[in-house]
């Protein structure tokens, strides 16, 4: 079969990523596809997902700046500031934009308790930002467990009432990447996908089933030990966390086999369990991310 | 000494085993069985890798490991001997309790997987154990916590799904 990679051509994610960046790149060059224009808006959240974006490789962000995308609008990494910056912001809407969002939306006192900016010399809220720039996306990116869901931003007692996007934009289309913080791979991988072949393939919760399709359960190296019922009694234990509230069972996402900060390791290869990031409702329904008592036996209690 | 000599053959049958698989794979033509062959390969080096950890750590430590916290509780006189490894994977070797026993709601709010007890929650009158069950890490399970009645909760989450009742363990009725 024609295009059918095979061995001794390396499968690892390095190298599937680094192909997917130079098809890109070539594919600009003969200006099969174009540049698109990408605002970032970061609303109710901790800058967690762009920071991790910064540590993406094949693509990097930087070459993602460069060569995929024409970046309009990023309050963490542009240079305009104040109402300049605003003024970018709103001056890309009259294009066709891609737009990624990361951080949930506060609800709250119609949305005051998120500003992102000033403008017309009023207060720009995350809330009306993420309804008047999702209306007219071409393709909108949920980037980050409170984007997609409402995470950390949204946990219990919530003050903010904050939400997930779609909740503010319910009949959009969205492609959902849930994860705190999102994995590079996964925001770039998508990303790629979305200018190279349009928008991938996305499970019945909207998360492309290229990165989102395996439990981590199921590819977890340590199976072997909970399917004997060997399980680790405290942190560090080289075996099976189910017993102290490994998560990886309930979590469907790739981490045992992309590993993070460059591919090199992930919370399981370190002894420590899974707390399901990457699952809707983290982290309240994902609680107790580790308990002791389970392995703890106390007699004549 | 003699465990050792058997996980040695364990792994010697996997690597033959492999090596066989590898060869199929190599020469298929069809490919519709290549996921089941790829799985098997899959299977076959993850029981190696927990073969070998545990050889490894028969030699570092000189104890064995103990399974002291799957379902069984390990009678403390075995303590010092060397327990032979189960080789056959048991992930849902059923409760050998009779399933006739009630509980009341109070009865069943002891089981919470804590301090050694087991997890038991009720679904529509039946009381289920699922002190091993994947779900149910440290005895909790998407906010919810063991020794509960959760028949409204599992209506609202899993309905139709009564599939996955029917793999759990049934330790009685709740009255």
């Amino acid at each position: 079969m024609e295009g059918q990679i095979l061995p001794p051509e390396s499968l690892t994610n390095e190298a599937i990523a680094e192909r997917l960046t130079s098809t890109a790149l070539e594919s600009l060059k003969k200006r099969m596809i174009k540049k698109k224009p990408l605002i970032y808006l970061e609303l109710n959240g901790c800058s967690g997902n762009i920071i991790s974006l910064l540590n993406g490789q094949n693509p990097d962000f930087e070459y993602m700046l460069n060569s995929m995308v024409d970046l309009k609008y990023s309050n963490s990494l542009m240079a305009a500031e104040g109402e300049q910056a605003i003024d970018k912001l709103i001056n890309a809407m009259d294009g066709e934009y891609i737009l990624a969002v990361e951080g949930a939306v506060a609800l709250k006192n119609n949305g005051l308790y998120n500003i992102i900016g000033n403008w017309d010399g009023k207060p720009l809220t995350g809330l009306q930002a993420a309804k008047m720039l999702g209306e007219r996306a071409s393709h909108i990116l949920a980037v980050g467990a409170c984007a997609t869901h409402g995470g950390v931003s949204a946990a219990k007692p919530n003050p903010s009432q904050s939400v997930g996007l779609q909740r503010v934009l319910p009949d959009k289309n969205m492609i959902k990447l849930p994860g705190c913080p999102v994995h590079p791979d996964w925001f770039l991988g998508t990303l790629a996908h979305l200018l190279l072949y349009g928008e991938p393939e996305t499970d019945n919760l909207d998360r492309p089933l290229m990165f989102y399709s395996t439990l981590i359960h199921d590819r977890c190296p340590r199976r072997p030990f909970f399917d004997r019922g060997i399980f680790a009694e405290k942190l560090g234990d080289k075996t099976c966390l189910f017993k102290l509230g490994c998560r990886g069972p309930v979590t469907r996402v790739d981490c045992p086999t992309r590993q993070w900060n460059g591919h090199v390791n992930w919370p399981i290869g370190d002894n420590t369990p899974c707390i399901g990031c990457a699952q809707f409702g983290f982290p309240d329904a994902m609680a107790p991310f580790i308990s002791y008592d389970t392995t703890r036996v106390v007699k004549n209690e | 000494m003699q465990n050792i000599e058997m996980i040695r053959m364990q792994i010697n049958y996997l690597v033959t085993q492999a090596h066989h698989d590898i060869y199929t794979l190599a020469t298929l033509s069809d490919t519709s069985m290549k996921p089941q062959i790829l799985q098997r390969l899959w299977d076959a080096l993850s029981t190696i890798q927990f073969l070998s950890e545990w050889l490894a750590n028969q030699a570092k430590t000189s104890y064995p490991i103990l399974p002291s916290q799957s379902s069984y509780p390990v009678p403390s006189g075995n303590l010092n001997q060397s327990p032979i490894p189960p080789i056959t994977p048991s992930p849902t070797l059923p409760i050998a309790q009779s399933n006739q026993r009630t509980f009341t709601i109070g009865e069943l709010a002891t089981f919470t997987g804590k301090n050694g007890r087991p997890a038991y929650i009720a679904v529509n009158g039946i009381v289920y154990d699922v002190t091993n069950n994947r779900a149910w890490a440290a005895a909790t399970h998407f906010g919810l916590i063991a020794g509960k009645d959760y028949t409204q909760e599992f209506a609202s989450c899993h309905a139709g799904q009564q599939s996955i009742l029917a793999t759990l363990p049934v330790v009685g009725r709740l009255v």
